[in-house]
């Protein structure tokens, strides 16, 4: 997944952890291969490989592109998995920053508009797409990972990909868990400290994988519009019923800014907690001291 | 709690990666909720010429709702109502100079009151197939109604649901002051009903569905408090022992956007006293920012007159004869508005709606002017409680 | 002579007529396909706006109880379909 991931688990058996435990790396190496754009052995690189050709995709692969595709009408275009090109320009292993040249000939190649999805049969028109489900993986895995905590016996824990995170169960005395937000820019401190009593926890911010140069942070989320990160917030934090749903509410409002994103995070009636540039805090999320 | 609009799309965008079934169209979600409802009734004074007490007619009603899941797959529902009537309502009609009618209203401005509840089980067996059981009971000083219901949804595809189903009811009256004013003492009237409909999924953001109904109604089905003018002489209003109806409905709803919705319901009905009637509906829910809801509506109806009716007769008449206006030929226009409010687990609501009943409003027009046709103008305000 | 005008008038408005006949099967054809398509079109995951509360037959069911009764009170003939409640002495 490229980034560290942890197992809170809460069990007297020891079988149950060790079960859990496996599951849990089975279940993220397992999606990890399949759909990481860092790997060449992936699904995602054998489509990108079948590009004008079409490619017919499994049911769980298909899901996820319905999903993407869900995000895509709901946002008016702003979530894109084929700004996969883009994302790369904006990657921080590249370490520079793209120039116009290479910004117009990515988004000659993105668009959602330009793909034909007739489950399970998917084409791309344009060659040299790609397509990313980075956005949306990370956060379906920590809700399989929970699951397969679950099936394996596990009553309380909690599952941690890299700030993501998704509840197995409360603690064993029914109390919810206390879960950190990491602050932006500040590796290692919490922004927040919250109760996380349900579903997930996702957090979607120019931390991380953001490209640093001369100083600036520019995110890794990308307008695939204009072909240039989004500005405005440093990060929002969205708890739901899932962490999957959590995440696609949290990148939505980082692509629509301050103002637009504010005003569906407020229409959504979800926990939430957005920081912007500045440092600025806001949002509805109860904090705990 | 119902999800926001807007966290409804993630939801149902979601469930097939979250293992959680997909949303489906007409399905009633089972939630668990209170409502309360207040609602005052007004009616217009009689703009024709009348005679007697003009008391106009108001009821002051309460609702009690319970809405609550039993188990996995059953809601239960309770609906209790509570009025109180008052005023006074049209008795019979003179022919006054130039035979122009004269309504002569009751002098009687008692206060009654109805207590009615009505307890529905529904089974989900999921995807929209669906039993629901009803019973009701009603209660008035005079007046006493009984009726049971069962009806089935079954999904035909996916894309079609199948509704059908039937209700029974028995009625009793018993009028008051039956012997000082030479009514009936007792009598009791049975109602049988059918239906059964189609819905339908157009696209994803249309549903629409059609559905026809029949009724057929036996026993006493006169008014036992209205009295018909036969050539110089009151008698009682006297009607056949008979009814049939049938109607025919048409419903659609479609979401405009992410934050409206159009309703548009229309009904044709006929029955076999010789009246048929249309009924055209359309509102529009617009939810607003921080939990506002409007919803403005306007409806229109219009009745054809029944076979035996005239605002009063000459000799010979009969044997059927009625002066109820709502056996008449009328039209009516209503204009409403809802305003709702969530606040966490609460949702306020108040509204009012603007009733206008005319003979002119007629499809077809109406022959005889009816001094009786009533205007009104409804009040209401609410409180529900989602729980979650 | 006369007959043999009359017979040369008719005979070409057979092709013409069969074509006619054939444009409106087309079309039938055509519709009937579009509803299909349609129709299987609606995905579950598309299907978010119709579980929406405010796409439901009726939203507030004591709001609409409450219309129906006053209605119902005024009217000869009208009514909702489903299965009656309890009659009253209004009508």
């Amino acid at each position: 997944m490229g980034c560290p991931c942890a197992l809170h688990l809460e069990t007297d058996a020891e079988p149950i952890a060790r079960a859990a435990q496996a599951a849990v790396v089975a279940e993220c190496t397992r999606l990890d291969r399949k759909y990481s754009h860092y790997r060449g052995d992936s699904l995602v690189a054998r489509i990108a490989a079948s590009a004008m050709a079409g490619i017919e995709v499994d049911a769980e692969t298909a899901d996820l592109i319905d999903f993407a595709a869900a995000l895509h009408a709901q946002s008016g275009g702003l979530f894109d998995i084929t700004a996969g090109a883009l994302t790369r320009l904006w990657d921080a292993q590249r370490g520079r920053l793209p120039d116009k040249a290479e910004i117009s000939a990515a988004l000659a190649v993105t668009g959602w508009q330009r793909v034909r999805w007739r489950r399970p049969f998917l084409r791309l028109a344009v060659s040299r797409m790609h397509l990313d489900l980075g956005g949306i993986v990370k956060e379906y895995a920590a809700d399989r990972c929970a699951q397969a905590c679950r099936d394996a016996g596990a009553v309380s824990g909690v599952i941690d990909l890299g700030g993501d995170l998704a509840l197995i169960g409360p603690h064993r005395d029914g109390s919810p868990w206390i879960v950190g937000i990491k602050a932006p820019r500040a590796s290692g401190r919490a922004a927040a400290r919250i109760e996380l009593p349900r579903g997930g926890l996702a957090t979607s911010g120019d931390y991380e994988r953001a490209l640093i140069i001369d100083g600036r942070r520019y995110s890794h989320i990308v307008d695939p519009r204009r072909g240039e990160p989004a500005q405005g917030f440093a990060s929002v934090s969205v708890v739901a019923e899932s962490c999957l749903i959590a995440g696609a509410a949290a990148t939505l409002a980082m692509l629509m800014g301050v103002e637009g994103g504010g005003a569906y995070l407020r229409g959504l009636g979800l926990p939430h907690l957005t920081i912007r540039e500045d440092g600025s805090c806001d949002g509805d999320i109860v904090r705990v001291a | 709690m119902r999800p926001s609009p807007s966290l409804s799309l993630l939801i149902a965008a979601s469930a097939a990666l979250t293992g959680t079934n997909a949303v489906r169209a007409d399905e009633t979600a089972s939630e668990q909720y209170v409502g309360y409802r207040f609602n005052i009734y007004g009616e217009d004074a009689l703009s024709a010429p009348s005679l007697g007490d003009p008391r106009r007619y108001e009821v002051y009603s309460q609702q009690f709702l319970l809405n609550s899941p039993v188990g996995d797959r059953n809601t239960l529902s309770v609906n209790a109502t509570h009025e109180v009537m008052s005023g006074s309502s049209p008795w019979y009609v003179i022919p006054g100079p130039d035979n122009r009618p004269i309504q002569v209203l009751s002098g009687a401005t008692i206060r009654d009151h109805r207590s009615a509840a009505t307890v529905a089980l529904t089974h989900d067996a999921g995807g929209n197939d669906t039993r629901t059981f009803s019973a009701s009971y009603s209660q008035e000083r005079d007046y006493h109604s009984t009726a049971l219901g069962a009806e089935r949804t079954l999904p035909l595809s996916s894309a079609l649901t199948l509704g059908f189903g039937g209700s029974f009811s028995h009625d009793r009256i018993e009028p008051f002051a039956a012997v000082l004013y030479d009514r009936i003492q007792r009598a009791e009237k049975n109602t049988a009903s059918a239906f059964a409909s189609l819905s339908l999924v157009l696209d994803r953001v249309s549903v629409a569905e059609s559905g026809v109904q029949i009724d057929y109604q036996s026993g006493y089905l006169s008014d036992p408090y209205k009295l018909v003018f036969v050539d110089g002489t009151l008698d009682p209003d006297t009607r056949p022992h008979r009814r049939g109806e049938i109607a025919w409905l048409v419903r659609y709803r479609r979401a405009v956007n992410d934050s409206a919705a159009l309703h548009l319901d229309t009904r044709l009905a006929a029955n076999s006293w010789g009246q048929h009637s249309l009924t055209l509906e359309a509102s529009w829910y617009q939810n607003l920012r921080d939990g506002w809801q409007l919803v403005p509506g306007v409806r229109y109806y219009s009745q054809s007159r029944a076979r035996f009716y005239a605002p009063f007769f000459a000799a010979g008449s009969g044997p059927d004869f009625s002066s109820d206006y709502r056996l008449g030929a009328f039209g009516a226009a209503a204009v409403n508005l809802n305003l709702r409010k969530r606040i966490g687990h609460w949702e306020l609501s108040a509204g009012a709606e603007r009733y206008h009943a005319s003979t002119g409003y007629t499809i077809g027009g109406a022959s005889a002017a009816d001094p009786a046709v009533v205007s009104y103008t409804r009040v209401f305000a609410g409180l529900d409680y989602h729980f979650d | 002579m006369r007959s043999n005008a009359k017979s040369r008038r008719s005979s070409p408005s057979q092709p013409l007529r069969t074509k006619r006949a054939l444009r409106w099967l087309l079309a039938l054809i055509a519709l009937v396909c579009l509803g299909g398509c349609a129709m299987q079109a609606v995905q579950p995951w598309q299907r978010g706006r119709l579980a929406r509360w405010d796409m439901r037959w009726d939203p507030d069911p004591l709001q609409a109880a409450m219309n129906q009764h006053a209605y119902f009170s005024k009217e000869g003939t009208s009514g909702e379909i489903g299965a009656a409640g309890g009659g009253c002495g209004c009508n």
